[in-house]
């Protein structure tokens, strides 16, 4: 099992990726830089644990936001309207088939 | 001279069409420019970030230079251009319209009118406000609320009294001063991030807890929907409203919270000097 934060960091990692035109995330600037800062916080002593829960409360509200705006980007798209609908669409909608389409 | 040609261009685009016969009226939106650059990175120029597009420069609505204090924020910008696929949504980009919204100010607001204005808001704040009509709302309400309540009130040492009617409760002028001084205490970018989350929730009680990490922002954000969530579980859910309602306001809760944190503290540059 990994730990809760390397958890976060994956899914943070899979929500760029699936934001990111590029698709791929060599070379990218927040990722780099969150390694960076997962790996400062990983040879963090006790003492300051309290900046590591912050750490953590923060990875966890930047996934909550790039979480939250893909659905939110995803319900838009299938929902908005894109002018009117073709007679096949709507049949297709309702469950109907057109006269000519095969039974 | 470049803004009009800005608005020349756009009415040349869309605008209005009013045929004299009346058929073909469209309504004005905004064009969404192209995305017109590969590449997004930060500069670190003279204590401050800078965001590149390509070898440009960011710049906000107003002409200014886009300059942020804190390295994390510039980095979580530069993603946020970055995500734009063919067009360039800036509804989408919470944290890039925040900063743009601290940099020009286009309200000319001081940091002592906003906190005046988010302070106002704790005498109507949602959470004080519970059903007296519906038992069962109210029964939920005590539950998933009061804690929050009570937390505040050890937090701040303060004492606030809820209402089951409309008449607003009463807040001694303690309790606002304590708060007041308590906002005062942040810089002006995370007054800012303060006014937007609490618009957001309808709540500062939310807000302080959200900020404060009583609450993560997908509870803070359930806890403002409160009665929406209780009635929806009678009359139904309908996805491309209240799911649609709810993703947006946790994109724009969580950005503002990580807003707020990024200007306010240090802790991301500091902790590895102590050593």
């Amino acid at each position: 099992m990994y730990a809760p934060s390397i958890i976060t960091l994956r899914q943070i990692i899979h929500e760029i990726r699936r934001a990111i035109p590029q698709g791929t995330i060599k070379d990218n600037l927040m990722i780099r830089y969150l390694f960076d800062q997962y790996r400062k916080f990983n040879t963090t002593d006790q003492q300051i644990c309290k900046a590591k829960d912050e750490v953590t409360f923060a990875a966890n509200t930047y996934l909550c936001y790039l979480r939250s705006s893909r659905m939110h980007q995803e319900i838009h798209d299938q929902y908005h309207g894109k002018g009117e609908r073709s007679v096949q669409e709507t049949a297709n909608m309702v469950g109907f088939k057109l006269p000519h389409d095969p039974k | 001279m470049s803004l009009m040609l800005n608005a020349i261009r756009i009415l040349n685009k869309k605008l209005i069409f009013s045929a004299p016969n009346n058929q073909l009226i469209k309504r004005s939106y905004a064009v969404a420019r192209k995305r017109f650059y590969r590449k997004t990175g930060i500069l670190y120029n003279d204590g401050k970030y800078e965001i590149t597009l390509d070898q440009r420069k960011l710049k906000t609505p107003k002409g200014n230079l886009f300059v942020v204090d804190s390295e994390p924020l510039a980095f979580a910008i530069a993603t946020e251009w970055n995500m734009q696929k063919e067009k360039i949504w800036l509804t989408s980009m919470h944290l890039t319209t925040l900063s743009n919204t601290v940099i020009d100010n286009p309200n000319n607001l001081t940091k002592y009118e906003m906190v005046e204005y988010i302070v106002n808001h704790l005498d109507s704040d949602a959470i004080l406000f519970q059903s007296h009509e519906n038992d069962d709302l109210y029964k939920l309400q005590v539950e998933e609320w009061d804690p929050v309540i009570q937390w505040f009130c050890d937090k701040f040492q303060v004492d606030l009294k809820k209402s089951r009617d409309m008449n607003a409760p009463v807040l001694d002028t303690e309790t606002k001063a304590t708060i007041t001084r308590h906002l005062l205490s942040y810089n002006f970018e995370c007054v800012h991030g303060y006014v937007y989350a609490v618009d957001t929730l309808k709540s500062l009680i939310l807000t302080l807890a959200c900020v404060e990490r009583f609450l993560t922002p997908e509870k803070a954000a359930s806890l403002s929907r409160l009665e929406e969530e209780f009635q929806l579980k009678k009359w139904g859910r309908i996805e491309w409203a209240h799911d649609l309602s709810q993703q947006d306001q946790e994109a724009r809760l969580s950005s503002t919270i990580l807003f707020i944190y990024f200007n306010s503290t240090s802790w991301l540059t500091k902790q590895k000097n102590n050593r």
